[in-house]
């Protein structure tokens, strides 16, 4: 038996507001689209994961939200599970679909998210915050999502004098692969400049308004699946040749490191898994809910040397026409941040450039063949990396 | 902004492995747990140390001085108690003793804060609690 898994198919909604449709609407939408853009008949789905879509639905009434999914679909899964990682909720979703693959339990196991941001300015802003910080030893310091992540921007500054101006830069190359992608939020809007993110209103230094990811709601759906599956699915799937997975802290103030967060470790396992190094990676999808990640963590996963990551994103390597292509899609920048869902996108992307249906921004072949997606929860508390690539 | 002005600013809950540590607070000493396999403090309480799961804990005054290991100035904050503060300061700060905290660094201008300031513990009145905040030496 082949122990070769490969993401067979997958799907997005283009991140929007949809005002008429609740979070198990969007689960709904979600699911209709990719029974419509591939086809699938029931046998073909023998798995399925979902996230309680929580901020969306601004509770929890949704922990058994798999259970009402495969009853909907009308099939009787072999393996099946609500889970919740944050923004690494999808990426561990397909590295447990993979375990249970591997192991024989299923051959195809679907990965569904769906996802609504709380309004910022309806106390939505304030919902979150208590989220994701310490009710007791951090909340009530006022702790905010973007000033929270600005402790790892500003720490790195120190630390090897990185520039606001070189953060800006990133927002700067997600928003150039976002106008070549028709179902970025804002694709056909003005190219961005460093000098626009700079003047955008301050949010929480080192970050304006423009170096935050764009809140809205979407879904999307990855489907796992065995070697024999994927091949009678897609003539080109997207073999997952490694993966890894570290889970660090919860609290941003338990770090042990701010320069050293947790994503190198599960990198790290990912490379030794797929027997790559990060030589081998033509392109990167990371999860950008701020300008810093994708900075600090070409660093992490060794894409470019520590404290070199400024420089890179400066350079202009990283936008299109580049030497190493970060966040084709335009990234939670520019694309939109799907709430929930957010951790979707960029191995939606991922998979789509290995399998060579980017569009406008689809990467050469050769400069396609293997890609590394890395996803976080939290606020950079636990990671996932996973590597995809043409051949098996 | 009136309205907002009335918010009071979040208490703490106090659970029951922490109680001497607010108690601590309440005259003005900063206390943390202290492992007495290991030999070290740390922050924050648990029921157990996290270096080696002993769980024969003490109390130890800390210095309260300290330095900013990162922070950042809020320009525009969400919670209606911390509006009427913009900008203001959310940090981490190092103690000497290693645990780190997070806090505000309150009592100076918020653009002359930095990484590595030295800073000490100075508390704040909140309802009938004192609550550690940080403040430039």
């Amino acid at each position: 038996m082949s122990n070769s898994v490969a993401i067979a198919a997958v799907s997005e909604l283009k991140p929007a507001r949809y005002p008429d449709l609740d979070g198990y609407d969007l689960y709904l939408e979600v699911v209709r689209q990719f029974l419509a853009e591939w086809s699938l008949k029931p046998g073909d789905i023998q798995g399925l994961l979902a996230c309680p879509s929580g901020m969306a639905g601004g509770g929890s009434s949704d922990i058994f939200v798999h259970e009402q999914l495969y009853e909907e679909l009308g099939i009787h899964p072999l393996f099946a599970d609500t889970m919740n990682a944050g923004g690494s909720t999808y990426g561990l979703m397909v590295q447990r679909a993979a375990l249970a693959i591997r192991q024989g339990l299923a051959d195809s196991v679907l990965c569904l998210g769906a996802g609504k941001f709380p309004k910022v300015s309806a106390g939505g802003a304030e919902t979150m915050a208590r989220m994701v910080s310490h009710e007791i030893y951090e909340f009530p310091y006022g702790t905010f999502i973007p000033a929270i992540y600005a402790q790892v921007a500003t720490r790195h500054m120190h630390e090897f004098g990185t520039t606001a101006e070189q953060y800006a830069a990133v927002a700067v190359s997600s928003r150039e692969w976002a106008l070549k992608n028709p179902d970025a939020a804002t694709y056909g809007s003005e190219p961005l400049t460093v000098a626009k993110v700079r003047e955008s209103r301050p949010i929480a230094t080192p970050f304006h308004l423009y170096d935050c990811s764009i809140p809205l709601e979407g879904g999307a759906a990855v489907l796992v699946t065995s070697e024999t599956v994927a091949k009678r699915l897609n003539s080109q799937p997207a073999w997952l040749l490694g993966m890894g997975e570290y889970h660090n802290h919860r609290n941003i103030h338990q770090a042990p490191s701010l320069t050293d967060i947790g994503c190198n470790k599960a990198a790290r396992l990912a490379y030794q898994s797929a027997g790559l190094t990060p030589k081998d990676i033509d392109f990167a999808q990371i999860y950008d809910a701020f300008s810093v990640n994708p900075l600090v963590f070409m660093e992490e996963l060794e894409l470019c040397p520590k404290g070199k990551g400024g420089e890179f994103f400066e350079s202009g390597a990283s936008a299109p026409g580049g030497d190493f292509p970060v966040n084709t899609y335009g990234g939670l920048l520019s694309f939109g941040h799907t709430g929930d869902a957010s951790g979707m996108s960029m191995i939606v992307e991922g998979a789509r450039q290995v399998m060579g249906i980017s569009g406008e921004r689809q990467l050469s072949a050769k400069g396609a063949n293997i890609g590394i997606v890395h996803s976080y929860g939290g606020m950079m508390s636990e990671h996932s990396t996973l590597i995809l690539g043409r051949e098996s | 902004m009136s309205e907002n002005n009335a918010v009071e600013k979040p208490q703490p809950k106090i659970t029951r492995c922490a109680q001497p540590y607010w108690q601590s607070c309440l005259q003005e000493k900063l206390s943390l747990p202290y492992c007495k396999a290991c030999d070290a403090v740390f922050y924050y309480p648990r029921l157990w140390c996290p270096g080696c799961f002993n769980q024969d804990l003490d109390w130890k005054t800390v210095s309260g001085r300290g330095r900013v290991y990162s922070y950042s100035v809020v320009h525009q904050s969400p919670l209606p108690s911390y509006q009427q503060d913009v900008p203001y300061v959310l940090a981490v700060i190092e103690l000497e003793e290693g645990p780190r905290m997070m806090t505000n660094v309150i009592n100076c201008d918020v653009d002359a804060v930095h990484v590595d300031m030295p800073v000490a513990v100075t508390f704040e009145q909140r309802g009938d609690m004192k609550i550690p905040q940080f403040q430039p030496v």
